[in-house]
């Protein structure tokens, strides 16, 4: 029954993206895995809302399993992106006159369009010295992202796939490491601003975390990327290839973003509080004569 | 009379006493010479003020007057052979504050109406409300007197074409000879139309405890039930008279937020129109 | 002079009190006023104050129609009426005041015998209404389905038809006709009573002064004289309502092509926007006529783009998402190339919306408020208001004109009745009938219209769900729709 009313909604052909966030489910064009439609783009692979369901539940088990397979996030995050959140983020660039000129343009952040000796070389404290600093500190390049597979509207896609390479920026931005802890704050923080439930999701995986780096995760890192996500500016909406020789405390301003605690130096701070803990109980032990 | 007293009132038997010999007649007939009464004319003087309000004691009145014309248009296409159909002379007798009389005066089909009242407080309303319509001037002439104080008409152009007994007939105490001294008013194939209710339990019901009492849309002491003639009481009236012919009856009922409307068989019980026509000579 | 509420008062007290009384209440208040009323007012039995398609209808109704062809009726219109007359566009041209016509309405002026004098190669039929929401795209679509399935052809919802066209031949009519004094270029100086004389009593009677010190007396006196009536304010009937805050852009487009059914099968296209609805509405030829009612800050934004940039942002309008219009309300220049890029990534049904539009007439583009206002009654003593001097609307259903003509026909019918039973047409108790057929008739659309633009000015929420659900079921529920259908029609089972 509800597959024939599906058919006639085919037949009416409706446009697809102006639907409300209640959606209807019988304007959303369907179709069976034997028949379907061609790519909208190339890599663009079409799948049924079934499949699109299995591909959600199955990468996020196995994400949190093993959060370095970087392909089942990317997975993850186009899975859950529609109906409506991909669509929210894409009016949110489409409301901005930057974010306007970054959907026309359509940059792409590589190590092709992004020469690293270039950003290497720039002043101390922009942008591009930051992002280049941080990307040579964690041992990453610009290349590591994926390409989007799983979302249906060409412009979206774009959309998805301009956040991914972005993602270093914002590491850049807010200076948090590429450790588990770092990543998690990271996520809060996106999903505080641009809403995709993938963010929201990966928070989960503070469950993997240890105690200490929960409890620092819940006093200092989340109130912050609430605080922060939600009051500044989209950060979808930052043209970086123009800001590379920004004075990035500038753009921070501009955007309404602090930079939290470096975690790295506390995390060196605690290593070296625990060694020197260690050593003390040892040299005790030694002298009371105990192996 | 061995027979119980049925809601026929002394002076119906009048009516009856028609057919019976002058002498018989002469101990019933009304010593006075007009038809007015006196204490209908000075219930109706007290009702003077409110005649012309729309939304007074006199609105059931007013609603009813279209149905008045209706009923004259089907008498006169009722003729076998048309008649005039511009000039149109109308007595009114009883015009009250001349709701009728001045719709007849409007009608272009009208050459002229003469309407008379016999009380004065009405008939000074009459006139002066009929001064706010200019285009009454010259066709409506209001006359205070009875019927029989107007002069009798003595040639065919000083006859009415219609002569009108709106409302009037239940007020009129001998209501026989008041017919009588009409008739010659009325031209030969001229007609004779008349409103009044039936002498019915309905029309007691409705008009006197619903509408005077309950309701109170029409104002106590208008009606006397004892007065009502019933429509076959007319009628014998009338064709046993030779000279007439052709009569109509019409029943109306009121009914409140919808007004008056025509109901065939309503006649038997409550108001209804009734017309005659004269003999063409 | 606004009559004070005392007058009115006065009036309604006339036949309780003596007229020696109210006669004196009646000096009191004219004092200042005597020395003008010594001219002799010329007496008729209709003065209709304004020659708009309601006024004009009214005249060539009575003067058609043989119960009241008796009547002296006399036109007064402050505009110059020859224009009116001699209105005469070249077939590729047309005016950017346009209003829907219902069949209903067509076959009252037919009735009168002022449509045949209507230039039917500037009418336009339309038989098809595509309805949809801007944020949901849920769609309706009204046609005779069942006409055009039962091979009867296509049954027109609609005409299009520019206003002047109808006032140029409802004046034709009334010329042919002949009988009807027409003052024009005359303002209405003052209304107020007449006077009491030796033959004739015509202190309730309404007199309208004409600039030149002419005086009209009126049997009845019919306000048809616009929004902001003076005969209604003489007559101290109050109008309700509130302002929407929007305002109607109008003018004349010229589309690509015919239309996607060409000349045989138009149709009338209207887009519920947040900041209000959107409507191409089709004319003869390649042309359609634009109402958009918007904020009167877009308003004005719109009516200072270049004419490029103003048909890249009516196109928008129908197929963009609210928040490229929106961003696009925002430029001063450059909507034309915003609007191609975007076009290539917004899905449509080029099918189910307007051809592009690719020409604006010249001079074409203006806009008026929108507001709604309802008199408190229709008639007062001597006193008719018909048209938008009782009743404003919103455009969104196309029914004010059609509301007036409406009007007018229950108005003629009442004043026929009068006449044939011999009542003084302009008493109120005459009127009545008038007020009781029209009142509850107009106010149920006014509030329709009143809470169709309500609902859809909401922009996200449950409500865009609920709506857009209530509009699909209704688009499927076929005799539910041939019902709103007729009604709109004014050829429906009349409900009230």
């Amino acid at each position: 029954m509800a597959f024939l009313i599906r058919q006639q909604a085919l037949r009416g052909a409706l446009p697809r993206e102006l639907l409300a966030a209640c959606a209807i489910s019988l304007n959303s064009r369907h179709f069976i895995v034997l028949n379907r439609p061609p790519p909208n783009y190339p890599g663009h692979v079409p799948l049924t809302r079934i499949e699109k369901a299995g591909l959600a539940l199955g990468s996020a088990v196995m994400s949190l399993m093993d959060p370095h397979r970087g392909d089942l996030i990317a997975a993850l995050g186009e899975a859950t992106a529609t109906p409506y959140f991909i669509y929210r983020l894409r009016d949110a660039m489409l409301s901005d006159p930057t974010g306007r000129r970054i959907l026309r343009d359509r940059p792409r952040i590589s190590s092709k369009t992004l020469s690293m000796e270039y950003l290497r070389a720039l002043p101390e404290n922009t942008v591009g010295r930051t992002y280049a600093d941080w990307l040579d500190r964690e041992g990453v390049s610009p290349d590591t992202r994926s390409e989007v597979q799983y979302i249906d509207n060409e412009e979206c896609a774009y959309v998805m796939q301009r956040y991914r390479e972005c993602h270093d920026f914002y590491h850049a931005l807010t200076g948090l490491p590429i450790v588990r802890e770092g990543e998690i704050a990271l996520k809060a923080f996106e999903f505080a601003n641009t809403l995709l439930p993938m963010t929201a999701l990966s928070t989960f995986a503070i469950t993997t975390l240890k105690k200490n780096e929960r409890d620092r995760f819940w006093k200092i890192y989340l109130p912050w990327a609430v605080k922060n996500g939600a009051q500044s500016k989209e950060v979808i909406n930052v043209y970086w290839e123009e800001q590379l020789e920004r004075d990035v405390d500038g753009l921070r301003a501009e955007l309404g973003v602090e930079k939290p605690v470096d975690l790295r130096t506390i995390r060196k701070a605690e290593r070296e509080r625990w060694r020197a803990e260690k050593e003390a109980k040892k040299r005790a032990s030694d002298s009371l004569g105990i192996n | 009379m061995a027979a119980p007293l049925r809601p026929t009132s002394l002076r119906n038997l009048n009516l009856l006493l028609r057919t019976a010999p002058r002498f018989v007649q002469n101990q019933f007939r009304a010593q006075s010479t007009s038809s007015v009464n006196p204490e209908e004319v000075s219930h109706f003087n007290a009702l003077a003020s409110t005649w012309w309000d729309p939304h007074g004691s006199s609105r059931l009145l007013h609603l009813m007057n279209p149905l008045r014309h209706n009923f004259i248009r089907g008498c006169h296409a009722s003729q076998p052979k048309p008649g005039p159909t511009s000039n149109l002379r109308y007595l009114d007798i009883g015009c009250g504050g001349g709701i009728f009389a001045e719709s007849a005066a409007r009608l272009p089909s009208t050459g002229s109406v003469v309407a008379i009242d016999p009380s004065p407080e009405v008939l000074a309303v009459a006139k002066a409300h009929a001064r706010r319509d200019p285009g009454l001037q010259g066709k409506l002439t209001y006359l205070n007197t009875s019927i029989e104080g107007l002069p009798q008409p003595e040639s065919v152009e000083e006859q009415y074409d219609v002569l009108s007994l709106f409302e009037v007939i239940e007020h009129i105490t001998h209501p026989a000879d008041f017919l009588d001294t009409c008739a010659p008013f009325v031209k030969p194939g001229g007609w004779i139309v008349m409103s009044t209710i039936a002498r019915s339990w309905t029309s007691w019901l409705t008009t006197k405890v619903v509408a005077e009492d309950i309701a109170r849309i029409v104002p106590r002491g208008t009606h006397d039930w004892e007065k009502y003639i019933n429509e076959e009481e007319l009628r014998g009236y009338f064709l046993r008279e030779r000279g007439w012919n052709s009569p109509r009856v019409m029943g109306v009922v009121y009914i409140p937020g919808l007004g008056w409307k025509e109901v065939a068989g309503s006649e038997k019980v409550g108001n209804y129109f009734f017309g005659i026509r004269k003999d063409e000579v | 002079m606004k009559p004070t509420t005392a007058s009115a008062r006065t009036r309604q007290l006339g036949n309780y009190i003596c007229s020696s009384c109210s006669h004196q209440l009646r000096r009191q208040r004219r004092g200042y006023a005597s020395v003008t009323q010594s001219i002799k007012p010329s007496i008729y039995d209709v003065v209709c104050v304004g020659g708009g398609p309601a006024g004009l209808s009214l005249l060539a109704a009575l003067r058609s129609s043989p119960a009241t062809a008796n009547l002296k009726v006399a036109l007064v219109e402050s505009q110059d009426l020859s224009k009116t007359r001699d209105f005469l566009l070249p077939p590729n041209q047309f005016s950017n005041r346009c209003s829907s016509l219902t069949p209903s309405s067509v076959r009252f002026l037919d009735t009168i015998g002022a449509w045949k004098h209507v230039k039917k190669e500037r009418v336009q039929g339309y038989t098809e209404m595509q309805v949809w929401d801007g944020i949901s795209g849920a769609r309706i679509e009204f046609d005779w389905h069942a006409e055009k399935e039962a091979g009867r052809g296509e049954r027109p919802i609609a005409f299009m038809n520019e206003n002047l066209n109808l006032t140029s031949g409802l004046l034709k009519r009334i010329d042919e006709l002949g009988g009807v004094e027409i003052m024009d270029r005359e303002r209405v100086e003052n209304i107020g009573f007449g006077e009491e004389s030796e033959e004739v009593d015509l202190r309730m009677w309404p007199v309208v002064e004409l600039n030149g010190g002419r005086r009209l007396a009126a049997r009845l006196l019919v306000g048809a004289d616009g929004a902001n009536s003076p005969v209604r304010a003489f007559s101290g009937i109050e109008s309700r309502g509130w302002d929407y805050e929007r305002h109607g852009v109008v003018a004349t487009l010229e589309t690509e092509g015919s239309g996607w059914g060409g000349d045989a099968s138009k149709t009338a296209y209207q887009r519920f926007l947040p900041t209000g609805p959107v409507a191409m509405l089709p004319l003869p030829g390649n042309y359609s006529t634009l109402v958009w009612s918007t904020t009167p800050a877009l308003a004005a934004h719109l009516k200072t783009l270049s004419p490029k940039d103003f048909i890249a942002m009516v196109n928008a309008a129908f197929r963009l998402s609210p928040v490229d219009l929106a961003y696009m309300h925002t430029q001063a220049s450059g909507q034309a190339d915003e609007f191609s890029w975007r076009a290539q990534h917004t899905e449509f049904d080029m099918q189910r919306i307007p051809q592009k539009a690719v020409g604006v007439q010249e001079g074409s583009i203006a806009s008026f408020p929108l507001k709604l206002r309802h008199a408190d009654t229709y008639i007062g003593e001597r006193v008719a208001l018909v048209g938008d001097a009782a009743h404003t609307i919103h455009p969104l259903a196309g029914q004010g004109l059609n509301q007036g003509q409406g009007d007018v026909e229950s108005l003629v019918k009442t004043i026929e009745f009068a006449v044939t039973h011999g009542q003084d047409i302009g008493v109120e108790m005459s009127l009545e009938q008038y007020n009781v057929e029209r009142y509850a008739a107009n106010n149920m659309l006014l509030g329709v219209c009143d809470k169709l633009h309500k609902l859809y000015t909401v922009e996200s929420g449950p409500l865009v769900g609920l709506r857009s659900i209530g509009l699909r079921a209704i688009n499927s529920l076929g005799p539910l729709k041939a019902f709103l259908m007729a009604q709109a029609a004014g050829t429906g089972v009349k409900i009230l």
